[in-house]
């Protein structure tokens, strides 16, 4: 596995070359174009790692995964899981410190660290993608789109709750 | 979005002025300071796979992916605009492949090309593929668990492939049938 990224820089690199490509001209360019894409996106990050902060001091998601606690053990969902599953949607930085605490805390190797590791690997950060993705542009009505994601990311959470049990 | 920014931060900005009002500015601070701290980050992953792509599109390597997968985007994401099959197809080849990352500008690009033909649907449906995750090898937890002494770090592979196809191609699933009821009802 560790071969696998090294073989696609080579790869593009050495096809480059042989198509004559200026390869530190197009690189630059190409670091050119990231560097005006990050500043783009600088001010939907700023604005939602703000409503993200705000919503853990407050202990708003405190309450909500109070809340969910019960209806997510009825799917099959263990508590340790509930605010895990809740925060990964709005915060990547969020849920991964948040993953790490279980890991440490139950050990690697134990069901909720397994279940947690697949939850956070199979699922993504559904509200700052919808940010970036639709920041430049005029499509309106998000709200069908974030639920539909929302409701199959459930869903796979549910498959991958069941499948550590057996796997 | 707007909508779901302004409830979660008034109702947040309302509890924390019942706990700890003094908590306020500081939390926004940090968030932004975060918000910084990531930009950081994302640029020098942007930096990388950008400059890399660049020589894949001048050599003509991603309009070689694009053709390959091109009966694909076309029947799926319903475009005939070259450039966005070409970011389509690197976009869903470097998810594919796992440097999630690398993802994210090919799907800003994609989703400007689209915005030209006015292709809602592909921008939706090109988000809902992102943003239910389709990686292959969910590389930051394997690594996590090696480093707090796994037996067997690798051994979350398999569920992790399968919860992802669930979420997908449910994702997908969901969505044709939506739009499909749309248009009945439209026509």
């Amino acid at each position: 596995m560790v071969y696998i990224i090294p073989a696609i820089f080579l790869f593009v690199f050495i096809f480059g070359a042989i198509k004559k490509v200026k390869l530190y001209s197009e690189f630059s360019a190409g670091i050119q174009e990231a560097v005006k894409f990050t500043f783009s996106l600088l001010p939907c990050l700023a604005a939602i790692f703000m409503m993200c902060e705000l919503f853990e001091v407050s202990g708003f998601s405190d309450i909500i995964t109070k809340a969910l606690s019960p209806v997510f053990s009825a799917l099959g969902i263990p508590a340790e899981l509930t605010k895990l599953v809740l925060i990964k949607p709005f915060s990547g930085s969020g849920s991964l410190a948040y993953l790490n605490k279980i890991i440490q805390q139950y050990g690697a190797d134990s069901y909720i660290s397994r279940c947690a590791c697949v939850c956070f690997g199979s699922s993504e950060t559904v509200f700052y993608i919808s940010a970036v993705y639709f920041a430049s542009t005029s499509v309106k009505n998000l709200a069908k789109p974030i639920v539909i994601v929302l409701i199959s990311t459930l869903i796979s959470t549910v498959f991958a709750c069941l499948l550590c049990r057996i796997m | 979005m707007n909508a779901i920014f302004a409830a979660i931060f008034i109702i947040s900005s309302v509890f924390l002025l019942f706990v700890s009002p003094d908590k306020f500015l500081p939390s926004l601070l940090s968030g932004a300071e975060s918000a910084a701290k990531m930009s950081l980050t994302l640029f020098c992953i942007y930096a990388v796979w950008m400059g890399l792509s660049r020589i894949a599109e001048k050599s003509g390597l991603s309009a070689g992916a694009a053709r390959a997968l091109k009966p694909l985007s076309k029947k799926l994401f319903k475009t005939d605009n070259p450039a966005a099959q070409e970011n389509i197809a690197m976009n869903l080849s470097c998810n594919l492949l796992g440097i999630g990352g690398a993802a994210t500008p090919f799907a800003v690009k994609a989703i400007a090309q689209l915005e030209k033909e006015k292709n809602e649907f592909a921008q939706k449906l090109l988000f809902i593929i992102n943003a239910t995750s389709i990686q292959i090898l969910p590389t930051t937890v394997i690594a996590l668990r090696a480093g707090a002494n796994s037996a067997a770090a690798y051994d979350i592979f398999l569920p992790s492939l399968i919860c992802t196809c669930i979420s997908t191609v449910t994702g997908v699933l969901l969505y044709l049938v939506f739009s499909k009821i749309k248009r009945g009802a439209g026509n």
